[in-house]
């Protein structure tokens, strides 16, 4: 069974999107593409797993968006090729065929409404804080208190070279749209991210929302102007204390190693080896409407609170599904909700479901196309989404 | 040892800044010399391999409203310090639109000049932002190295063209050859050469103008229309010349033989209110 996608975008939606490109691409070198009739979603998690990015696009984004699931196809030789066309002025032609591969689904926790602190800035804030500090620079610190901001060179970074020079900008809460903060913070992120994300913000023209509470919890930035809705989600230096209470917390070590407690696995075919992924396990919400987020370690501890949530929108799309198995909890929840995107079936753990595993999206210009494009056969794999390389 | 200055007025801090763009493109690191009346950019590349040495005084109360400043001890009421330049070039360019800019020398966790700028916002309160640079305070015992340069008599002494034109014409002279003639003489004519196997090119000036001689006596018997000559790099050239940021009121070149053959070539550049010497 097959998924297909197609979309064409208008040159001022391509700068959009090349711009969402562009900060994911300071993420990480592979690109997650998840279609559905939510639209297209841009997902990116960086080899430490202290970075993650995710732009949803809406289908009334584009000038024009198909999406369908569950097409069947024949049998044919591995096709695995996306097309970008571009159609330029004067009538010419590009096209980029980008190749994929199957892999695993990304995901992540975070609850933003249950962040101590929020703030809302315009773009143009940010831009100007950003100007302060030099490429070099790897790490920033925010610290608010209920009435003013600073953005500040990270203290251990500028103990550590004499010849840096620390820069802060005060901001008073009076410039932010909207400034909420519950108890005096101060965080500490990495600045490359922060400038990626501000160059999208700014295609956009929506202001930036910015969830975050202790040292060591992540830190949420959302861009939502209707049309995309952007969610980036950067880990924070934790403090030795904070480390020792919530060891689950996607954060940095304290001394800035981007965690090696991160094993990736590169994409295909990661069967049931743990990824020893430190996440969340808060109440598990929707990051983005109508969509369920899981955790990646939960893919293999299926009895996470996560996985139950799923159910709740694996009837969404149940219709969909090619799952032919019922009722166990977790391990049928991942396949349901791998379902939702791609209406494939998969498995991963130590259970034996023998379903083969077919899923595969493509992107096609004409009908006859359909015909020609193959499955592919997974056993026991996790091939539910698609990564760009 | 205390220092504290703050500017106020968009102008002059305008200026303050183009003054350091102009010495970080200058050189890496410069001296910074703090005295009652004034400010001074001290750059000291070795002379030896030709390299630009630089002199640059600021009148403090062209530029400050307020200059506190206390030296080492009040015999020595001076303060030098050796900083990077960039580091103050780009601590000055956030300070576009600044209502104040503050400057003053402080001790966190290492000596540092500080500073603060309070920036316009669309809101009712103000950004601060503040800048720490480390600093070196420089001891007394090198002080002798960073006096100001005692300027000879020289031997010609000219009115230099526009220096956007000279430098148009001196880059295009670089992809040529990386050595540079320059020729002067009192009537009033500069004249830039470059030559190499292949092709020899002159650029003429004329009419530029000299300035009155320090002393008539020794060019009495000069036949004014002789050309003094210098060899220089054309690279250290155009360093100079792309650090000019600030429109000089006068520029001039003096060129100087000493007894010994050394030549020497001086750029003179005066703004409004201040005098730069290279």
């Amino acid at each position: 069974v097959v998924a297909m996608l197609k979309c064409v975008m208008s040159g001022s939606q391509v700068k959009v999107f090349g711009k969402a490109v562009q900060a994911l691409s300071r993420i990480s070198d592979e690109l997650w593409l998840d279609p559905s009739k939510k639209g297209l979603a841009l997902r990116c998690v960086n080899s430490s797993r202290s970075a993650y990015g995710c732009v949803l696009f809406s289908p009334v984004f584009f000038q024009h968006y198909q999406w369908s699931a569950l097409v069947k196809m024949s049998e044919n030789e591995l096709d695995t090729t996306l097309n970008l066309k571009c159609k330029l002025g004067m009538k010419i032609k590009r096209t980029h065929n980008i190749c994929f591969q199957e892999s695993q689904p990304l995901q992540v926790i975070f609850d933003k409404n249950v962040c101590t602190n929020t703030l809302m800035i315009q773009p143009r804030l940010l831009a100007d804080a950003i100007v302060l500090f030099t490429s070099s620079q790897e790490e920033v610190t925010l610290a608010v208190t209920p009435l003013n901001f600073c953005l500040k060179s990270s203290n251990e970074e500028s103990m550590d070279l004499s010849n840096a020079v620390y820069s802060e900008m005060f901001v008073g809460s009076d410039e932010f749209d909207f400034f909420q903060i519950g108890m005096d913070t101060e965080i500490t992120f990495c600045f490359k991210e922060l400038k990626g994300i501000l160059t999208f913000s700014e295609a956009t023209h929506a202001p930036i929302s910015i969830y975050f509470d202790f040292p060591g919890k992540p830190l949420a930035l959302s861009i939502d102007d209707m049309l995309v809705e952007a969610n980036f989600i950067l880990a924070t230096l934790a403090d030795e204390s904070s480390r020792a209470s919530s060891p689950q917390s996607l954060c940095l070590s304290q001394k800035r190693k981007r965690s090696d407690l991160i094993k990736k696995k590169a994409g295909k075919n990661i069967t049931g080896q743990a990824l020893e992924c430190i996440s969340r396990k808060a109440a598990p919400r929707r990051l983005y409407p109508k969509e369920t987020l899981t955790n990646i370690s939960a893919l293999e501890n299926c009895g996470s609170p996560a996985m139950k949530r799923a159910n709740g929108d694996v009837s969404e799309v149940s219709e969909n599904s090619v799952s032919n198995t019922e009722e166990v909890p977790g391990s049928l929840c991942l396949r349901k909700f791998s379902c939702m995107f791609f209406g494939a079936v998969s498995s991963d753990q130590q259970e034996h479901f023998n379903h083969p595993f077919d899923s595969l999206a493509r992107a096609s210009d004409s009908e006859e196309d359909m015909n020609n494009v193959c499955r592919k056969k997974f056993n026991g794999s996790d091939a539910k989404y698609f990564c760009i390389i | 040892m205390r220092f504290r200055a703050k500017i106020v007025d968009g102008a002059c801090l305008n200026h303050f800044t183009r003054i350091s763009n102009m010495i970080a493109k200058l050189a890496k690191t410069c001296t910074l010399r703090i005295s009652p009346d004034k400010l001074n950019f001290i750059l000291c590349d070795k002379l030896a391999n030709g390299g630009v040495s630089m002199w640059c005084e600021l009148e403090q109360e062209n530029f400050f409203n307020e200059f506190q400043m206390e030296g080492v001890s009040a015999e020595n009421n001076e303060i030098y310090l050796e900083l990077t330049s960039e580091n103050l070039s780009r601590a000055l360019k956030t300070a576009q639109n600044a209502r104040a800019l503050k400057i003053k020398l402080t001790n966190k966790h290492f000596p540092c000049l500080t500073v603060s700028v309070e920036l316009l916002s669309m809101s009712s309160s103000s950004r601060i932002v503040t800048h720490d640079i480390p600093i070196k305070v420089i001891p007394r015992k090198l002080w002798k190295d960073l006096q100001e340069p005692v300027v000879p008599d020289p031997d010609v002494s000219i009115y230099l063209p526009v220096l956007k034109t000279m430098k148009s014409v001196v880059e295009k002279m670089k992809n040529i050859s990386n050595h540079l003639v320059i020729e002067a003489n009192l009537d009033g004519e500069l004249n830039l050469k470059i030559e190499t196997e292949l092709v020899c090119v002159t650029t003429h000036f004329k009419d530029l103008g000299n300035p009155p001689l320090a002393s008539e006596s020794t060019h009495q018997d000069r036949n004014v229309e002789h050309m003094a000559e210098v060899h220089i790099d054309i690279r250290k050239l155009l360093q100079f010349l792309a650090g000019q940021q600030v429109n000089p009121t006068k520029a001039l070149c003096m060129h100087r033989i000493c007894r010994s053959g050394k030549k020497t070539l001086l750029f003179r550049v005066e703004t409004n209110e201040t005098s730069k010497r290279m």
